[in-house]
């Protein structure tokens, strides 16, 4: 019997199991695989709107922010920032400024606190800077990253394009594969003696995000001291590390913590399915030998949306929570999830489960389905995170006051 | 587990897997796991073969299919195209995957047999000659297996059991702790015997991983079938199976149905009853476990987790306890493999990359200055031994010293 279950381990799941493990709950983190934090930007949208700023009350009354109140958002960003700090990966930013990222191909990502590597960026604007390619790299567009930044006010004056230390590799690398060579020290020293001739006159210098996975603060300032120039770091096209990094960083946390992870087995159901309950005695684990039942106190569902695997959209136009079969308001007509265009705003991002300020998920008359359950993130309705840019607060906010209610 | 379903349709093409895999990011000779796995998959033509032959690399650490978020089994989709025939393997391969023949032989001559693996002769003519890594951890061979010093536990069949009511339990201990540390399968019964269980060890042979791991799956479903016929009977009695070697425990609890391919009642009774050492012990008799009073056990250790074991999908039940052990000061490892995946480190021509796979974990352990290492798996714990310069041990043999068991 563990106090705390928590489904799921993206953002929401892994700072909930966090939170929950440093005011010394006995907590248990399942999940099926790796969660989207590990294809994700690795940055902190709150509100990334860039014709509004952030005003709780001009919310509709069932938006998560809301509903979490900036009570929540505000100790949950601390506390975010303070785990970053203690796991030496900080991160720059406030919920009262915008930063613009540049991304992969040039365009200016929207967010509220990003890494220092990538947030560097910003202190570059309106001095002259030079864009690296690195030569081998998969999926790395110099030309167009070059463009795009020009037209949107980065005085990039020259693109290089640098080669690695070594022999030819057999394929095409990953940013991990490079991640991985330079947290080797005796590998920096290569790279300084290599690309240092090539950089006289270059003050600050745009490059891939490639440098180190598991100390990437540590790599980031050692190559700057190196090199003798500032560095900022460009995400790359899938395997990104700054999520990658975010996520490590997470799971590291939550284990020193000693937070019972679980991966590789799905929560499939509630034990007791048969009664009619007010209570979640625990699930029903599927794990890769059997199904198994895994009792707690409290239990919070942290599963996502649609993309994560919380909520399934079944061919006759229902909609299912994955785990506890939640109700979950849906159109009669299953096109009306869908906007005409791609690039639309999605109405099938507003649904998902209805909650109260505890997170506890609600039936149709607006009680609270289980007295134990409570949720957090994308499983959430009420937001469209997409057009919003608010995905990784709401996973935040929820989670905090989720399991400050769980504690209570 | 479903064989039917079309794995590659299901792949997304995230490449979570890959940025996950501890062999592609060591060595570009690896595509990764979504171009070895899904991505080949797709292209395979049912009669020709496939051009790439870089799965060789592929430790079958099994990580890409834990972290893959849409249920793709990308690390059973590799493991079956290392599929061959015998006589496709180097004799190398042939004999390394055989563990029983292998310790019944050296058991006998132990005396003679040890110190030749120490001779840094013969490691250099069986590097030479053999294809054997001369820096890779080669087992002691015990003068005693276990099979002879805990025979009079042996039980044929369940009609021969005792009639008692307590809980039965059959152990299996597998060719390493049989041959080369056979005080693990004792300290396992006496734990098992103290927390009031009563416990015996069920007719048993090698669970067949070496051999599946080399691709000789003729060889392997062999053995898995002579598993399953012994113990079958045993679990029709509802009798639970629970051994220390999480990766034999794999073999049964998912590796016989999802890659060898043996989908039957019985290997679906075997997977359902089969048990980790400390899952086991938590599930069955949590009192009791929560009974035992642990005395102090001064000390600064680092436990890692074996990918083996991460394929249970049960997290890691071994630190629950661990973590209960007054003195002991805990760091935990989050590096999916150690590198040496069975037998794979062993490999000449694979020791580099399976060193480089590992030496963040041994730099680790030895920055944070830790007295040992603690880990599931035997061959984890020779390679990170060897390679730290530290003892290693299993969590097992961590709880036997704090209940007095052993000193």
């Amino acid at each position: 019997m563990t106090d705390i279950l928590i489904i799921g381990a993206g953002l929401s799941g892994l700072f909930a199991s966090i939170l929950a493990a440093k005011r010394n709950a006995d907590v248990t983190l399942v999940s099926a695989g790796h969660g989207g934090l590990s294809i994700s930007h690795g940055c902190i949208d709150v509100w990334s709107k860039a014709t509004s700023s952030l005003s709780l009350s001009r919310l509709k009354k069932n938006h998560p922010y809301r509903i979490a109140g900036k009570r929540a958002l505000n100790i949950a960003m601390e506390a975010f920032e303070d785990i970053m700090h203690d796991a030496s990966y900080p991160f720059s930013g406030s919920l009262s400024k915008q930063l613009f990222i540049p991304t992969a191909i040039g365009s200016l990502h929207c967010t509220a606190y990003a890494p220092i590597s990538l947030a560097h960026s910003q202190m570059t604007k309106g001095t002259p800077i030079a864009i690296a390619s690195i030569a081998g790299l998969r999926d790395c567009f110099p030309e167009m990253l070059v463009k795009n930044l020009r037209s949107n006010g980065y005085l990039v004056e020259r693109s290089i394009s640098l080669s690695l230390p070594g022999s030819e590799p057999y394929r095409d690398l990953y940013s991990t594969d490079l991640a991985y060579r330079f947290e080797d020290s005796a590998y920096r020293d290569q790279i300084a003696q290599l690309w240092k001739p090539r950089l006289s006159g270059i003050h600050c210098l745009g490059i891939p995000a490639i440098l180190g996975l598991r100390q990437p603060n540590q790599v980031y300032q050692s190559i700057q001291v190196l090199l003798g120039i500032e560095l900022f770091e460009i995400p790359t096209p899938p395997p990104s590390l700054p999520g990658l990094r975010l996520e490590q960083v997470l799971f590291s946390t939550a284990a020193h913590f000693g937070v019972n992870i679980i991966l590789g087995s799905s929560a499939i159901g509630r034990i007791d399915r048969s009664r009619k309950l007010k209570r979640v005695s625990g699930i029903t684990l599927q794990t890769p030998s059997n199904s198994r039942q895994l009792k707690a106190q409290k239990v919070i569902l942290a599963t996502g949306g649609f993309l994560h695997g919380g909520l399934i959209a079944h061919r006759d136009g229902s909609i299912q929570e994955s785990v506890f079969n939640l109700p979950i308001d849906y159109p009669e007509n299953r096109k009306a999830l869908l906007a005409p265009s791609l690039f639309d705003k999605q109405p099938y991002e507003m649904h998902g489960v209805r909650v109260n300020s505890r997170m506890q998920p609600l039936d149709l008359k607006g009680e609270p389905v289980y007295e134990n359950l409570f949720s957090a993130g994308g499983i959430i309705a009420g937001a469209d995170r997409q057009s919003e840019g608010s995905r990784q607060g709401i996973d935040l906010a929820t989670a905090q006051r989720a399991v400050e209610a769980a504690l209570e | 587990m479903n064989q039917e379903f079309l794995p590659t349709d299901h792949c997304l093409k995230c490449n979570i897997c890959t940025a996950s895999c501890p062999v592609a990011s060591v060595t570009d000779r690896f595509l990764g796991p979504k171009a070895v796995g899904p991505q080949a998959h797709r292209f395979q033509h049912p009669h020709y073969e496939l051009p790439d032959v870089s799965e060789e690399w592929c430790s079958s650490c099994g990580t890409c299919t834990l972290v893959c978020p849409h249920d793709v089994p990308v690390a059973e989709m590799i493991a079956k195209m290392k599929e061959r025939p015998n006589r496709e393997a180097s004799w190398r391969d042939r004999i390394i995957s055989r563990p029983e023949m292998l310790g019944r032989l050296a058991t006998r001559f132990a005396s003679i047999v040890n110190p030749l693996i120490n001779s840094s002769r013969v490691r250099a003519a069986l590097e030479r000659y053999f294809g054997i890594s001369s820096k890779a951890p080669l087992p002691t061979i015990a003068r005693t297996s276990l099979n002879k010093s805990l025979r009079d536990y042996y039980v044929k069949s369940p009609n021969r059991l005792e009639e008692i009511s307590r809980l039965t339990v059959g152990y299996f201990h597998g060719c390493s702790t049989n041959f080369f540390e056979p005080m693990l399968g004792e300290l396992a019964v006496v734990i098992l015997e103290s927390l009031g269980l009563y416990v015996f060890l069920p007719p048993q042979v090698c669970c067949g991983l070496p051999l599946q791991s080399n691709g000789l799956f003729d060889a392997a479903r062999k053995l898995a079938n002579k598993n399953i016929k012994l113990l079958t009977p045993f679990l029709r009695e509802k009798i639970p199976i629970v051994g220390t070697s999480p990766s034999c425990m794999l073999a049964f609890k998912h590796d016989y149905r999802a890659i060898l391919g043996i989908d039957t009642e019985e290997s679906n009774l075997l997977a359902n009853s089969t048990y980790d050492f400390f899952e086991f012990i938590l599930q069955f008799v949590p009192e009791e476990v929560n009974r035992i009073s642990y005395r102090k056990v001064v000390a600064h250790a680092l436990y890692h987790p074996p990918c083996q074991l991460r394929g249970h999908g049960i997290g890691t039940p071994a630190l629950t306890i661990l973590r209960r052990i007054p003195g002991l000061q805990l760091e935990v490892s989050d590096f999916a493999c150690c590198g040496v995946a069975g037998t794979y480190g062993v490999k000449s021509e694979r020791y580099q990359v399976a060193y480089a796979v590992g030496e963040q974990l041994f730099q680790k352990a030895l920055a944070m200055n830790v007295d040992f290492i603690i880990s599931d798996s035997e061959t984890c714990r020779w390679w990170i031994s060897k390679h730290t310069k530290l003892p290693a041990y299993h969590p097992l043999e961590i709880m036997a010293r704090s209940m007095g068991i052993i000193t």
